[in-house]
């Protein structure tokens, strides 16, 4: 992943998705930006830094299921079971 | 509320030569950075009071023998000591009221000791749960104390506030996972406290059952200094589902359920109540495309065997599916679960009356209260915080949780989050909110409940109601404390425990 | 949609000379974000914390004290010397709740490393000096280059010894920036980097007048000597038509995509290359095919500039695992966001004791593992890791070593002091 400035200075587009939030990115959630123009102003976010987050959040998620337990039971596994029955 | 004066310099400066010599120049701390950063724990308060609760001095003890020379030292010269470990404790307990020495527990976080065959381990106070189990999990243990500051509070704190478990429907709390400790009293003398006189005992009947007295006492009672822990094999599987439903009822129904139906790998059962659910919507993934049929989440989880867990899973699955919930999903399910471990109120989760985003603080209020009083207890409180609301534009109703206690569905810590605003707090406000936690603590005995299930009652505004709450006990506390700490050294200031020392003088 | 405002840039301020209070406004809320939450979710990943278990040289006192600061209750005299402790290594601010869960989510995160850097800065403005570190950026502005050498020169005259005998060009697109640690003292990194590129066919030169990237004063709190250097290396590069610079030390790496884009925004239009990207994508695609059994049991130590603070660790594996013959004992990134060699943050420079106590745990890590070598990727951790490896027994070799290794490539060089 090369670095460049002006292509992690420009965002995707956002796309609105309720009254309080927006995506720029698939999957990613933001804020919608005219809530915070009052108290707290938003930080320049490089794409990248955006990027990093989201992984590492689903890498830390991982570890923390695997801190706990060798196994995760699937309740869509077990819905389909009773469903069966 | 009248502030203590900070001590003379050569008090202070006396102080430190006693210590000094016996813990080495570095362990002791006078240095203003050091002071500032231990007068403070996460629960609210007044940003422009903060100098009101500084210590005079800091130490950084490395065993038992060092707090018992603290704790001799602060009796020879009768300065008040205040017991901190973690500073993650969220009813002021570790906060300085009376200024004196902080004694800093946290270098005192080595394993001594790993006994695979009884299945325990005894390490220092300054150990935290998460780094304790990474090596735990090498040898295929686990000491399942999980708060949802399992990352971040330490032994030591949890023995100071009896903390409450996650999963402690399942492994039981602190209390119950906490087999012994070395205790060093206010006066300066170590013990060894727990089920009779082995260190490794989960029951025994022999004299008194001391060890409940010295958990839970916010650090008025002494410093544990070394804790023998009680071991789990490390689980095979982990289930944890999380449901959506169309309204509260439902979803209170089902959270009373999922425990009653004797599943044995059960872990816990949380429900979310509307205000919850409004609040996860703001920023939180998983909840921000869910429809707004969505009105109440209850999530379960279980540990164990595989097998077992995946039978014991089949149940609660039935359970929920038949009161007309709606599976999230594993996606969700597992990602949400995996995040309780650590994610809590963020501030920018803050929200002013228009609706901008403000940087809040988070209290956690924890009543333990039964299960067929939760609905009502809901609507009031939520009363206050809208009453409250109204008044301050610095406050934020975040919803409400009501967590399982036991393994049954008896009696749940109800928590409601609310928001404060601390950088806009002035006195009037900090004021309405003493009052109100007042009025919340009342709601919660009202109920036949009790102030806290985990964090402790120290508070501002509830502690005026302990005495309330505890009846004849909170008298023979005040015995108790004077018998055993003599010249009110240990963590002055809590929990109305000067009243032990001004009856005698009246 | 309102425009975003940028985020506090630590070393703006103390070129405009502003005071303590320009600080504290510009981070007040930086600040409170952290001290509003408290929860010390940050503690057990620092490293400077978890040696020390000193509440007061926490993630959590860093942003507090400037609280305490806007209150009137403290000073830049009182908390200049605690910020000392850290090591810049990222781990608290992506441990951070505030960066993990909602960072991405309101473009708001916890930038502790920018706060220390911004506080150092605020020190030196206000003359307030750690010895050491006024002596290694006086020494670094007469040399162009840090001394990492200690008295022996180093400099322009040295610069490119390193390069000796394999015949690399000045100049050109493509320009290998080599940090001064690995120029100056670990010279078998470049050498190994600069041979992989040739094998790889991958055309690259050197500067015409290559310095120090600036980083380390910007770390340090000496803000315009650091941007006095990014200029000179901007313009040195605008100067040969360079178009792409590429970087073998994470430091260097975070120099040019966090710092230089903050210094010149759109005017810094070159394009950055983590040399461990192109070694993978050339083993991947075939132009580099490691062949050379390595018969050694080893460890992976996650550079924390790559790993935490860039999300960099897939690469580095992916190379590890397509050398033959080694027995890779790996331990997971996440795990590794509490490690840190103990190597950054101009730490050794002022507290070579912590450092060591910081390398010497990483060390112990990789020997529970029972593996002879610790493999690392960042030529700023090799030394102190070396150090107590020494003492443990434990090998600490460079990624860029070992693969050339396996290509058939005598590095030559030298890895440091060894
Ligand atoms: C995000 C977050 C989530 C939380 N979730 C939970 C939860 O789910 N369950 C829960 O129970 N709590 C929770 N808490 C509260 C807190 O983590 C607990 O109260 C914890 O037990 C405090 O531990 P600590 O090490 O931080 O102690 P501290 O805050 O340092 O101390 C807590 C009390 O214990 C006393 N004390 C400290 N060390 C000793 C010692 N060695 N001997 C005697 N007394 C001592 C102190 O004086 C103080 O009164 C949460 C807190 C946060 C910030
Ligand atoms: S840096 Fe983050 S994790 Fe640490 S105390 Fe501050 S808010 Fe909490």
């Amino acid at each position: 992943m090369a670095y460049r400035y002006d292509e992690q200075s420009t965002p995707p587009a956002a796309e609105q998705v309720t009254d309080v939030a927006i995506t720029r990115f698939e999957h990613v959630f933001e804020v919608d930006p005219r809530l915070m123009a009052e108290h707290v102003t938003q930080q320049t976010f490089p794409n990248w830094d955006t990027l990093r987050i989201v992984r590492s959040r689903t890498d830390h998620l991982a570890w923390m299921h695997a801190h706990w337990c060798t196994t995760v039971v699937s309740g869509e596994e077990l819905l389909a079971e009773l469903d069966a029955e | 509320m009248t502030v203590t004066e900070s001590l003379a310099q050569h008090v202070v400066d006396s102080l430190v030569a006693e210590l000094a010599p016996v813990l080495g120049d570095e362990h002791v701390l006078t240095s203003k950075t050091a002071r500032w950063n231990r007068a403070r724990v996460p629960a609210p308060f007044p940003v422009h009071r903060w100098s009101e609760r500084v210590p005079d001095l800091v130490v950084l003890p490395a065993s038992t023998e060092e707090v018992a020379h603290v704790v001799r030292v602060a009796n020879k010269y009768s300065v008040a000591i205040v017991p901190r470990d973690g500073g993650t404790g969220l009813t002021d307990g570790a906060v300085p009221e009376r200024r004196g020495i902080v004694v800093d527990v946290k270098r005192m976080n080595q394993i001594h000791e790993i006994d695979l065959e009884n299945g325990t381990c005894t390490v220092g106070v300054g150990i935290n749960m998460l780094k304790l189990n990474e090596v735990l999990g090498k040898h295929g243990f686990i000491y399942p104390d999980d708060p949802a500051s399992y990352p971040c509070s330490l032994i030591g704190g949890r023995i100071g506030t009896s903390g409450w478990s996650l999963v402690g429907s399942r492994y039981g709390h602190s209390r119950d996972l906490v087999l012994s400790f070395d205790m060093v009293l206010p006066t300066g003398e170590t013990i060894t406290v727990g089920d009779g006189g082995g260190q490794k005992l989960t029951k025994s009947s022999s004299g008194y059952q001391l060890k409940h007295l010295f958990m839970g006492h916010q650090g008025t009672l002494g410093i544990a200094t070394r804790a023998t822990l009680k071991l789990f094999p490390k689980p095979e599987a982990e289930f944890s589902p999380f449901w959506a439903f169309a309204d509260y009822e439902t979803a209170y129904r089902a959270v009373g359920a999922l425990p009653r139906a004797g599943v044995a790998t059960f872990a816990g059962a949380v429900l979310f109540d509307e205000w919850k659910v409004d609040y996860l919507r703001r920023d939180d993934e998983a909840y921000i495309p869910q429809p707004s049929s969505v009105k109440a989440l209850v999530c379960a989880v279980a540990y164990g065997n595989e097998d077992e867990v995946r039978a014991g899973g089949r149940r609660l699955m039935r359970i929920a599916r038949d009161l007309g919930a709606r599976y999230l999903g594993d996606e969700i399910s597992e990602g949400d679960w995996a995040a309780r471990h650590d994610r809590y109120a963020t501030p920018l989760h803050g929200r002013t009356r228009n609706g901008q985003v403000a940087p809040m603080s988070w209290h956690c209020e924890d009543a333990a209260i039964n299960y067929t009083r939760l609905p009502a207890v809901r609507v009031a409180w939520h009363g206050i915080l809208d009453r409250l609301r109204r008044d301050y534009d610095v406050f934020d109703d975040w919803g409400m949780f009501a967590y399982t206690s036991g393994n049954t569905g008896l009696d749940y810590l109800t928590e409601i989050d609310v928001g404060i605003w601390e950088q806009e707090l002035d006195d009037r406000a900090w004021a309405a909110w003493v009052d109100a936690k007042r009025e919340i603590a009342a709601v919660s005995l009202a109920h036949g409940g009790s102030i806290s299930a985990c964090h402790g009652s120290c508070r501002e505004g509830e502690v005026d109601l302990v005495p309330e709450e505890l009846g004849g006990a909170y008298e023979v506390m005040l015995k108790i404390k004077r018998a055993l700490d003599p010249n009110n050294v240990m963590n002055p200031g809590k929990y109305g425990l000067d009243r032990a020392y001004r009856t005698e003088d009246s | 949609m309102t425009d975003l405002v940028p985020l506090p840039d630590p070393t703006v301020h103390s070129e405009a000379g502003s005071s303590t209070e320009e600080f504290v406004a510009e981070w007040r809320n930086a600040a409170y974000n952290c001290f509003s939450s408290g929860h010390k979710f940050c503690r057990e990943v620092c490293p400077v914390t978890q040696v020390t278990r000193n509440e007061t040289w926490t993630p959590t006192a860093f942003h507090a004290n400037v609280v305490a600061m806007e209150q009137g209750d403290l000073t830049i005299e009182d908390v200049a010397a605690d910020y000392v402790n850290c090591t810049g290594c990222g781990a608290c601010e992506l441990r951070c709740p505030n960066t993990l869960y909602t960072g991405d989510f309101y473009r708001f995160r916890t930038r502790t490393v920018d706060l220390v850097k911004g506080v150092r800065a605020l020190a030196v403005e206000n003359g307030i000096h750690q010895p050491g570190w006024q002596r290694w950026n006086e020494l670094t502005d007469q040399r162009t280059h840090e001394p990492v050498l200690g008295e022996q020169p180093v400099g322009q005259d040295q610069v490119r010894d390193w390069a000796d005998g394999l015949n690399i060009p000045i100049g050109g697109e493509n320009i290998l920036f080599v940090d001064c640690e690995a120029a100056f003292y670990r010279t078998s990194v470049p050498r190994a980097v600069a041979q992989m590129l040739q094998l790889g066919g991958y055309e690259f030169g050197l500067m015409q007048e290559q310095w120090c990237c600036g980083g380390p004063a910007a770390e340090m709190g000496y803000v315009d000597q650091a941007k006095r250097f990014a200029r000179h290396n901007l313009d040195n590069w605008h100067a040969s038509g360079a178009k792409r610079i590429l970087v073998l030390d994470p430091h260097d790496y975070i120099s040019f995509t966090e710092d230089y884009p903050k210094y010149f925004g759109a005017e810094f239009d070159l394009e950055v290359v983590l040399v461990i990207e192109i070694f993978a994508e050339m083993i991947r695609d075939g132009r580099l095919t490691p062949h050379v059994p390595i018969e050694k049991a080893i460890t992976y130590h996650d550079p924390c500039r790559l790993n935490k603070r860039k999300g960099i660790w897939k690469e580095p594996r992916e190379i590890l695992r397509a050398i033959p013959g080694l027995d890779f004992k790996d331990v997971d990134r996440v795990t590794q966001w509490s490690y840190c060699s103990g190597g950054g943050g101009g730490l050794p420079i002022e507290k070579p004791e912590l450092t060591k106590r910081i390398s010497d745990v990483r060390i112990g890590k990789a020997a529970e593992l029972e593996v002879d070598t610790l493999v690392s990727a960042c030529p700023w951790s090799e030394r102190p890791l070396s150090a107590s490896g020494d003492e443990q027994n434990i090998d600490v070799t460079d990624l860029h070593e070992l693969l050339a290794e396996s290509l058939g490539i005598t590095v030559g060089g030298r890895r440091g002091d060894t």
